[in-house]
């Protein structure tokens, strides 16, 4: 299978469930949201080795958001609900409330919580007061800047985790080209983020090592250094580099729509611009439930 | 269904009480049953079908007509539905109340949502004093919900109250907010002497500076409390006649106080329109 020249790999890609919230972040300024939000965000590209993935999912204006100021979106995932509360409690108490202005609400509304405000409140050294508005307990916690405001507990929800497909690209240039085509046109999906640096991963990791020590190492078959030493190499002769584009998503919907505008954007470039195949990392169906095949999804 | 209406079909002299009145004591009630229910008058039980002619068949939306400022605990203890009063009402409206709302086309006696737990109380005209407070031989005032009064409203509004929230377009008289545990006051009006007074905790609101800032409030300067933000917001969105507060917050004055009973009480004082 074919589009605009690319060829599509009969393959699919592997994804496991994850547990997941959303937090609105509110500043005095987008820009200010964005600081918090993008520390929140920062360190948070594998659960392998940051504890959570988080992303920024949107810009939200100031007349959706619960206190009225400019906001940011953000995505965070784990694997499971314990794990999720530790690093929204983490990174909320060091990103969010430290950034000037900014205040942190729920955007999920779900039965099943996590603390936020409940666990930072104590911050407030018994300063903090709460509120009970609209049913939804807020804490008010006083800091040197005025007041941060935080909900007393955020949503949390099954999800997606590890969608994803590969570029085969003549090079790095030609691929990175088209990934952020592919990532821009994602960022209209709702309820999915990539959350490697720039939403794209360059080191694309295969499960296991030689090294007992390691649970994950180099996708060694995908490294074009490694083409003229490995008999088994995936790389056609062609492909110079190989970029990977990983997405996690509230559910299985949001993760397929997201690859399936990420992959029709890519092709766009076709060959003539460097774009070759685009296939997709599984690990046989042992790894996940959820299986994204890539002819179905683009079809 | 026709909503249920119950017209008074005299002026009745003496107060009565009306607490058996509600959308939940109602409920699956024929209009010949309730015609019999007693209501107490003095030391007297009155059938309410010698009271009121009863009309329609929904007790969930009560409609009460005509001069009921002797009619005292309307909506009391009463935990859904809605029951509407076309023109004033007595005393202890809402008292006790958990849920639903009661809406006054008029004015209010003394000690509206006296006890209230949740729910709305919504008065077009003005209130009379002990708005939200405790009933004497009670240990706090209101403990949930909000009360909305558009005119003015007595003395000692909210005085020991716990939780809820009580707004005031027009003024109140002396003692507002006094010996607060928790909860949210916002006059919008002026307020009477020693506002806040003895207060433990909770927040008073004020639209405008009182003559006289009680002695034992100290002053934190001029603020923005990003709260009022959320606070307006979700005020607006309950009752969307509400537009003053368009206009208002969240720069305010802030004040800490009643520092005698631990100063963890907040009182603002809204400045120009911010939001």
């Amino acid at each position: 299978m074919k589009i605009n020249g690319v060829e599509i790999e009969d393959s699919f890609a592997e994804a496991f469930p994850m547990k997941a919230t959303r937090l609105v972040i509110t500043a005095m300024t987008h820009k200010w949201a964005y600081r918090a939000a993008n520390s929140l965000t920062g360190f948070a590209s594998s659960v392998i080795g940051c504890g959570c993935e988080a992303a920024i999912e949107t810009e939200i204006d100031l007349h959706h958001t619960p206190d009225g100021r400019p906001g940011i979106s953000v995505l965070i995932f784990a694997m499971s609900t314990k794990a999720l509360a530790d690093q929204v409690l983490k990174r909320v108490g060091q990103s969010v409330m430290t950034t000037a202005t900014a205040a942190c609400y729920s955007g999920l509304h779900t039965e099943d919580r996590i603390p936020l405000g409940k666990s930072l409140r104590f911050f407030g050294d018994g300063y903090q007061i709460s509120k009970l508005i609209g049913g939804i307990r807020y804490w008010r916690i006083p800091v040197m800047h005025g007041e941060f405001m935080c909900e007393e507990s955020t949503g949390v929800t099954k999800a997606v985790g590890g969608g994803n497909f590969l570029v085969y690209a003549k090079s790095t240039r030609h691929g990175l080209a088209a990934c952020e085509k592919a990532l821009k046109a994602m960022k209209k999906v709702a309820g999915a983020v990539a959350p490697f640096p720039g939403g794209i991963v360059g080191s694309g990791s295969k499960v296991g090592s030689k090294y007992k020590f390691l649970t994950a190492s180099t996708n060694h078959l995908y490294c074009p250094t490694l083409r003229a030493r490995l008999p088994d190499t995936a790389l056609p002769p062609e492909v110079g580099s190989v970029l990977e584009i990983v997405i996690d998503g509230l559910d299985e919907a949001a993760v397929r729509e997201a690859m399936r505008v990420g992959i029709l954007a890519t092709c766009a470039f076709g060959p003539k611009r460097g774009i070759y195949r685009i296939g997709a990392g599984n690990y046989g169906g042992k790894l996940g439930p959820y299986h994204f095949h890539l002819r179905k999804i683009v079809k | 269904m026709k909503p249920m209406t119950l017209t008074l079909k005299g002026h009745q002299a003496q107060r009565v009480d009306v607490a058996p009145l509600t959308p939940d004591l109602l409920q699956g009630k024929s209009r010949s049953e309730i015609a019999r229910i007693p209501l107490h008058a003095g030391n007297r039980n009155i059938p309410t079908g010698d009271l009121f002619a009863i009309d329609g068949a929904d007790t969930s939306d009560l409609h009460l007509r005509g001069d009921c400022r002797t009619l005292n605990n309307i909506g009391a203890g009463m935990g859904g539905g809605s029951i509407t009063v076309h023109g004033s009402a007595g005393h202890r409206l809402g008292a006790a109340m958990r849920g639903g709302q009661v809406s006054v086309h008029g004015d209010a006696g003394d000690w509206v949502g006296t006890g209230m737990h949740g729910g709305r109380i919504e008065i077009r005209g003005h209130a009379g004093n002990w708005v939200g407070a405790g009933f004497p031989g009670d240990t706090y005032g209101m403990n949930g919900g909000t009360i909305l009064i558009s005119g003015s409203a007595g003395e000692r509004i909210g005085d020991r109250m716990r939780r809820g929230s009580i707004i005031i377009k027009g003024d109140t008289g002396a003692y507002c907010g006094t010996r607060m545990l928790a909860g949210t006051i916002l006059v919008l009006g002026t307020t009477g002497e020693f506002a806040g007074l003895g207060m433990k905790r909770g927040t008073l609101i004020l639209g405008r500076r009182p003559k006289q800032i009680v002695a034992t409030f100290n002053a934190s300067g001029t603020l923005k409390m990003q709260f009022l933000r959320i606070l307006f917001r979700q005020w607006m969105r309950t009752y969307p006649n509400l537009t003053e507060l368009r206009k208002r917050g969240p720069l305010c004055e802030y004040f800490s106080g009643d520092l005698t009973t631990g100063g963890k009480g907040e009182l603002m004082i809204l400045r120009n329109a911010y939001l």
